[in-house]
């Protein structure tokens, strides 16, 4: 059944030949690249917060009891 | 700038992998070869044969369609078949004249085309109407052998057809969540070796979380690929059910985690808990499935996609996603390790 799907619509005739697959992989890579940029944007703002974190906690520890 | 640049490197690795998935296109080969039931007739010869069909995928039959030879094949034993017409680029249709005696009932269809070069379907034909004498010899043909002038393609397997993509984004998932794992392995095994700090443990919970959503993402990918090619969603297998049970008792972890409220008591039992897991991991997933009878490939004496199958083409794509999804996780991971810590310095200052 599969070889009768594959046969009548091979990828090369709907997918490549009709130009979806540009479609389908610049989605992709959309995803992909707004992945990347939510992380490095994650990862800076974590820095940030974890810095000004340490530096609470210093000040935390040297305040006279 | 080292930190960001093997980040970009991962991405731009994936970024490479992802225009090879939807790209490259598959290889030629051959599907079916089926008897028609009619009788037809050969060109230049004055006698009825029993015409089969033969179809194949992404051939090129069109072209020099007279230069297409059709073998049949038994161990060394070679029939060529005449060629009654050529439909389209992907079907034809051949006349059966074997004698009545053959030597085998079960042959190979071979075909050889200046573009697509030798096409091979294993055990394409069974023939039930002819009388098998075991001993008998013929005088082979001469068979004109082409070499393929394709572009880059990815290679044809049975059943897998265009599926074969999926192995870029199914199999990168599992090694990145092993990689994970282990991360955890052995962040477990430094925490209950240095009681007084935390940190390993932050580590080990963080690469686990990861580790769970590749695995999750391995199953989801998994189960699409075994739809395609098996007919199902899951299937009674030993290694797609230990996968499932590996997942499972990483969820498990996790779960342990949030039950235990005192912070040393939940990092040393979660370590030890955590070191089972692994060793149920390798047990599940690498030792029991290649001791029982498993469909899926690399397991039970099913060839995997290795130096058997895995050609050049696909590890230029292969070799690649591994590297780029393990980079991906291992980004993902220190993101998770690094708010995790901010959680652990909150809870110090409350």
């Amino acid at each position: 059944m599969n070889h009768l799907f594959f046969q009548i619509n091979p990828l090369e005739g709907f997918f490549f030949g009709s130009g979806k697959a540009m479609v389908v992989a610049g989605v992709a890579i959309i995803i992909l690249i707004g992945l990347g940029l939510w992380l490095f944007r994650m990862e800076s703002r974590l820095q940030r917060l974890n810095d000004a974190l340490d530096q609470r906690l210093n000040d935390a520890q040297n305040q006279p009891s | 700038m080292i930190q960001r640049s093997w980040k970009i490197g991962g991405l731009a690795l994936l970024g490479y992998v992802l225009c090879m998935i939807f790209f490259v296109p598959l290889g030629p080969g051959l599907l079916e070869f089926t008897s028609t039931g009619s009788a037809g007739h050969v060109q230049d010869q004055d006698r009825k044969v029993t015409v089969y069909a033969l179809t194949g995928f992404g051939t090129h039959w069109t072209e020099s369609p007279d230069q297409l030879t059709v073998v049949l094949r038994h161990g060394t034993q070679l029939a060529s078949l005449p060629l009654i017409e050529t439909l389209d680029a992907t079907h034809v249709l051949v006349g059966m004249d074997l004698p009545y005696t053959v030597p085998s009932k079960s042959w190979d269809v071979l075909v050889t085309h200046p573009v697509d070069g030798t096409l091979l379907l294993e055990n394409g034909v069974f023939l039930q109407d002819r009388f098998i004498d075991e001993q008998t010899k013929w005088a082979n043909p001469e068979i004109a052998e082409y070499p393929a002038e394709l572009p880059f393609h990815f290679p044809y397997q049975p059943q897998i057809l265009e599926t074969i993509r999926n192995l870029m984004l199914h199999v990168p998932m599992w090694f990145t969540m092993f990689l994970l794992m282990g991360i955890s392995f052995v962040a477990s095994i430094r925490q209950l070796s240095t009681a007084h700090d935390l940190h390993q443990d932050t580590k080990a919970e963080a690469s686990v979380q990861i580790g769970l959503l590749f695995g999750a993402l391995g199953l989801v990918t998994g189960s699409l690929w075994a739809r395609y090619t098996w007919g199902a969603w899951w299937v009674d297998d030993p290694q797609l059910n230990g996968a499932l049970v590996t997942v499972l008792v990483y969820a498990g972890y996790l779960v342990l985690r949030a039950t235990i409220q005192n912070i040393r008591l939940r990092a040393r039992l979660s370590s030890v808990y955590n070191l089972f897991a692994f060793v149920i991991l390798i047990i599940l997933l690498m030792v029991l499935p290649r001791f029982s009878e498993s469909l899926h490939p690399g397991k039970g004496g099913n060839p995997g996609f290795n130096s058997y199958d895995l050609d050049s083409s696909l590890r230029a794509v292969f070799y690649p996603a591994v590297l780029g999804w393990m980079m991906l996780g291992t980004w993902m991971y220190h993101v998770r390790l690094k708010a995790s810590s901010i959680e652990r310095k909150l809870r110090q200052l409350q």
